[in-house]
């Protein structure tokens, strides 16, 4: 998705875990996928560099669908489809 | 399909590889890995009742020790045995003592050690379950 689209996105669930490092956000999305319907969409915020190539890796292993990411000031909007 | 698997033969006591391990364990079980850990030696004397939240040795870069964990402290580390708590509630993991290692320090049972050790076991059966493992780790 572009950054239009991802914008646009209306979203199930956030979570945010910019006060954690490495890998408190994919724990914290791993716990909060729990949490939506197969279908729904839910971001995660992140300030940790490496959970933006954690949490594509991780949707492809568990069958999620990884929408894209946007980088706003200091910390990243990652966007996954369950 | 049946959930992959990590072995862990933790050596280590100290808390800047306990919590590397800690960190590792945590994408286990964001994978939801089956995981199991068997405590050898030093690794034993940290999972000890008394020693594991007030041992703070390090064993690499030990003359910045104290900027080490000032810096765990700003990034809201959490300690080594909350992270492998976490992975405990959120994947199956198992934590084996050592019977030999449990010896070296005064722990012949369990309960001499905190709660995150399921059981006292020896080599073989550590051996047996690397034979089974996708990925199998030495710290």
């Amino acid at each position: 998705m572009n950054t239009e689209e991802l914008t646009a996105l209306t979203v199930d669930k956030s979570v945010d875990a910019r006060g954690t490092s490495c890998p408190g956000p994919l724990l914290a999305a791993k716990k909060a996928i729990g949490q939506i319907e197969k279908g729904q969409v839910m971001e995660v915020l992140s300030a940790d560099e490496g959970t933006r190539r954690d949490i594509p890796k991780w949707c492809t292993k568990k069958g999620y669908e990884y929408l894209g990411t946007l980088e706003e000031a200091g910390f990243y909007k990652i966007f996954l489809k369950k | 399909m049946a959930n992959k698997k990590l072995t862990l033969a933790l050596f280590s006591g100290s808390v800047d590889k306990l919590t590397a391990a800690g960190v590792i364990l945590g994408g286990a079980a964001a994978e939801d890995m089956d995981v199991d850990i068997f405590v050898l030696l030093q690794a034993a004397f940290a999972f000890k009742k008394e020693n594991a939240m007030v041992n703070d040795r390090v064993s690499e870069i030990t003359d910045k020790k104290d900027e080490f964990l000032a810096s765990l402290k700003r990034l809201n580390t959490p300690h080594w045995t909350e992270a492998f708590r976490t992975a405990k509630e959120m994947t199956n993991v198992k934590i084996h003592i050592c019977g030999f290692a449990g010896k070296v320090w005064h722990g012949e049972k369990p309960d001499d050690f905190i709660d995150l050790a399921d059981d006292i076991c020896g080599i073989g059966e550590y051996m047996t379950s690397a034979e089974e493992a996708d990925i199998n780790l030495f710290i």
